[in-house]
Parts: C-alpha cells; structure tokens; sequence
C-alpha cells in the first residue's frame, strides 16, 4: 500500500515538474519574442540623424543706449549615412532690424576616405585661424562678444564653398592634424558699390568672380602626450579681382598663427584655458577711384593694402572644486587688436578689452557678463556706429 | 615672392600628407595605450566643456562623435575608442 501511494506521489510530481518546466519554456518563449519584438523598434537603422543647436540672447548697455538683443537661434543638422559619411548643416535665424533673417552657416558632407583623410564638399566653416570653426558659437565663446578683426566688423574669411581634405595623425608622442582646399574665395571691392570699402576683402561666399580658385590650409601641431598643446599655421591665396577688370590680376594672402592651450591646474582646482590668434592679410597694391574728388577728373588714390589682428584670452574656470557654486563660475580675459591701411578710407587702429565673469548652468549653457573697453581710431563710421568706448555686454547662450 | 611663399607651404603640406599617411604604421605606444576615457578626458576640454556620458544615447554619440572627428581632426582610434567608452558609461 505504500509503495503504491510512493509511486503515485512520484509519479504525480514529475509530472508537475515537467508541467512547470514547459510553462517555464513557454514564458522564456513569450519572453523573448517580447525582446526581439522590442529590439526591432528600438534597433537603430544604419542611418542616424540628430538635430542638435544652440541659441543665444542678451541685454547691451553702451555709453549712449541700453538694449535686449534678440541673439540667434541656430539649429544644426547632423546626418550619419554609414561609418564614413556624415552631413552636417546649420542654420542662423536671426532678428535684424524686425525682420527675420535667415542664414546657412554651413551645409556639407564629409567621406572618410581612409583613417587620416577625409574629403569634405559643400559650403564649410574655414580653418583658417581657431576662432571661426573652434570658437565662435555662443556657448563656446567666453564672452558675449567677438574679438576685433573677426565677426562684423572684422577682416579674416568665416566659410566658403569648396572641397577639403583633412585630417589627423600620431607622430610618436606627438600629433598633428591638417587641412588643405580649394575654394571660390573673396572677392576684392572695387570701389563700385561701397567706395568707402574700395580695397577690402569681401568673404559673402559669393560665386567666383574669376576662373581663378582660393588655395588654403591648416596645419596642427600639438606636441605634448596630453594634448593640452596645438600651435597652428594658416594660409590662404588667391587672385580677388574680378575678371576682365584692371583689378583681374590683384591676389591676396591671408595667413594665421594660432594657439590654444588647455590644461587642469590641481593645485588650483581649476582648468586653464589659453587661446590666442594672429592673422594677416595682405592684397596687391592697386588704384580706387577717388570719390572725395568732387570734380570728377577720375583722379585714383592707392595704399599698402595690409591689415593685421590678434587677439589673446585666458580663462580660469575652478572646475575641480567641490563647491557647485563656484566650481560653475569662470573668469575670462580678452585683449585684441585690429589694424587697416593707412591711406585707405576703412583705416582703423583699435585695441579691445573684454572682461569677462560666466556662471555655467551645465556643459552648454552660459550666463556671461562682459565689461568691454574698446580704444582707437576707427576709419568711416559703420552705420553711424562707432566701435570705441566701453560697453557691459550680459549674455545666455544655450546649446542643446 | 608670394608665389615663394605658396609653394614652399604647398610643399610643405604635402610632405605632412605623406607623413600623415605613413604615420598610420608608427602610432605610439602612449597614444595606443590611451583609454577612451582618457582621450575623452583629454580631447574635448580643448575647445569647449566635457559633455559626461550621460548626456546622449549611444545612437546620438554615434553622429555626436563623428562630428567632432571631422571638426577636431581626431583619428579613427581616437574617435572609437571615445565612442565606446560613452557609450559604455552612458
Ligand atoms: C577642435 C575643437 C573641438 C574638440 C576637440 C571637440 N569639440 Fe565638440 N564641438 C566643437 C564645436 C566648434 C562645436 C559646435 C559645432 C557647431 O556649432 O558648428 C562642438 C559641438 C559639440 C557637441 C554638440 C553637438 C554637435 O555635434 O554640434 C557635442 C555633443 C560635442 N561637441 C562633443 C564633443 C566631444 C565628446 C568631444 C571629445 C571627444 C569634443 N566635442 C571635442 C569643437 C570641438
């Protein structure tokens, strides 16, 4: 009788156990039909986009007006067609006496073509110098305005339309990094329509206005291990008159020294941050007409047609604290220089300093208080609006 | 004088093209060495604040970090090793 009620209870439980056994496999099968269902909405196709940007704003307080400026929206585009090609693109809307402008800052597409080349097509931030593709967006910049000689007002080339090859490498310790391309070039103002910039470089990606091509490049070098180091050389040539004119034969050269040097101080709990650029530009000497000659005997004027700017900032951000409050401030200096031809009708000698405290909110977004002095002489007015005299400058930049 | 100058920095561009090219097969011991998180810490600090890991999905550090390849001239290494250790940390 008891072997007999053994027997059953055996019996009874292996089957119970092969039961449970199967409703295991069948939720381990439910299971993983869910996941597979779930990776195949979530699996990432090869394609990736991402729409990125940032956005800036401030108020403006000169010696004669006090004003909230509207800034600028910028969204950026950012398209990953496979491992080796990539399209990016920003956009700048922009409020200009209450009218919406639009700009494209850039739109092009780069192809790795091996590990240390890669083609880039379409209209592109120049490297040429580190302000323009390194530093100029809003929550990048540490002030909340630019340096002399760069930006409105300023003499060196911002983006062109063209075709570059760059890339980077290690040379034992150290590296280097490098980009060389053609493109359409600035165009020299002849005098025609703004006689008052007769001489000057003219960089609105216009469409060439001669068979001849802007050549240029950059070469980084960064020799210490940590890469806290890069010293940069630029230069840029090209004819800038227009075809079929007795200016078709004027070239310019432009050439930059720039350097940047980023680096944790322990001992201070703070990062440094030191950048610094030096440019150059230089046009062939050629004839304006003369419009302050009232008589109109067609009388010419001519000048040594060479402009130069730099500027150096330092910032301290006491980033390695472990107060939130103040390892979020950083304190910013900025000095910079621009110098246009004597003899020409934009002849300017100004100096800049730019004082700067910023509270950052995260990685990307930036309260910055600006003190600037701006000294000189400045050559015609622009609009009626002098450069100099001294300006509290407070600005939110966001980027997202 | 100017066409000198063009030259000689034509020249010169195109000898760093081929050692650049070569360079390829002499890496250093350090570089090759380097964790993605020590290039991470060491790179993106040059010319803006370090994003941490946290800030994007592994799908957005994929273009995120392709981008900053092409605008900062880092190297392929560089570029996946970064890449993998946000995405690991994120
Ligand atoms: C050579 C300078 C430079 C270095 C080095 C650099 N960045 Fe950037 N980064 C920029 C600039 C400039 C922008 C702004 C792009 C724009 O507005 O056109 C930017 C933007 C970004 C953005 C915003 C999204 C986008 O793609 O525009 C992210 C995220 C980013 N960087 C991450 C990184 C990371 C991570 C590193 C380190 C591996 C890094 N960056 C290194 C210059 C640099």
């Amino acid at each position: 009788m008891k072997k007999l009620i053994l027997i059953i209870v055996i019996f009874w439980g292996s089957y119970s156990l092969l039961s449970a056994q199967e409703d295991i496999k069948q939720q381990v099968k439910e299971l993983t039909n869910t996941v597979d269902s779930l990776e195949n909405i979530t699996k990432p196709g090869k394609s990736k986009f991402l729409l990125r940007g940032y956005a800036h704003a401030g108020l403006e307080i000169t010696d004669n007006e006090s004003t909230f400026e509207g800034g600028s929206f910028n969204p950026i585009f950012l398209y990953k067609q496979s491992d080796r090609l990539l399209f990016e693109s920003e956009l700048e809307f922009e409020l200009e006496d209450r009218q919406l402008s639009i700009g494209l800052e850039y739109a092009n597409f780069s192809y790795l073509l091996t590990k240390s080349v890669t083609l880039r097509l379409g209209k592109m931030l120049l490297p040429f110098g580190i302000f323009v593709d390194r530093m100029h967006p809003a929550w990048i910049n540490k002030f909340s305005s630019k340096p002399l000689g760069v930006g409105h007002g300023g003499i060196l080339p911002t983006s062109d339309i063209g075709v570059e090859l760059s890339g980077g490498a290690y040379l034992g310790n150290s590296k280097i990094n490098y980009s060389a391309y053609v493109i359409n070039g600035p165009r020299l103002n002849e005098g025609d329509d703004e006689p008052e910039e007769a001489g000057q470089l003219h960089f609105d990606n216009f469409p060439d206005n001669n068979n001849n091509k802007m050549i240029g490049g950059r070469l980084g070098f960064l020799p210490l291990s940590n890469s806290s180091l890069e010293l940069g050389f630029s230069g840029m040539y090209g004819k800038v008159g227009s075809r079929g004119t007795e200016y078709s034969d004027i070239g310019a050269f432009l050439y930059a020294i720039d350097l940047s040097y980023v680096q944790s101080l322990s001992f201070m709990s703070s990062v440094l941050s030191v950048k610094a650029q030096y440019s150059g530009v230089n046009v062939d000497q050629a004839s304006y007409i003369d419009t302050e000659d009232t008589l109109n005997t067609g009388a010419t004027y001519t000048f040594n047609n060479t402009s130069t700017t730099y500027f150096v900032e330092g910032a301290l951000r006491p980033a390695l604290l472990n107060n939130n409050f103040f390892r979020n401030l950083e304190f910013a200096v900025r000095y910079s220089e621009l110098d246009t031809p004597e003899g020409s009708m934009w002849d300017s000698k100004l100096n800049q300093w730019e004082l700067g405290l910023n509270y950052w909110l995260d990685w990307r977004t930036v309260f910055k208080f600006t003190y600037r002095i701006t000294q000189g002489e400045a050559g015609h007015d622009e609009g009626g609006e002098s450069p100099i005299g001294n300006a509290f400058l407070f600005h939110w930049a966001i980027g997202f | 004088m100017k066409k000198l100058i063009l030259v000689n920095g034509l020249a010169a561009l195109l000898v760093l093209l081929a050692i650049t090219f070569f360079s390829n097969c002499a890496t250093s011991n350090v570089a090759m060495n380097k964790s993605g998180a020590q290039l991470w810490g060491e790179n993106c600090v040059r010319c803006h604040n370090t994003p941490s890991p946290e800030t994007f999905s592994d799908v957005e550090w994929d273009v995120a970090v392709m981008h900053m390849r092409v605008r900062a001239n880092l190297t392929d290494e560089e570029a996946k090793k970064i890449t993998d250790f946000l995405k690991t940390a994120n």
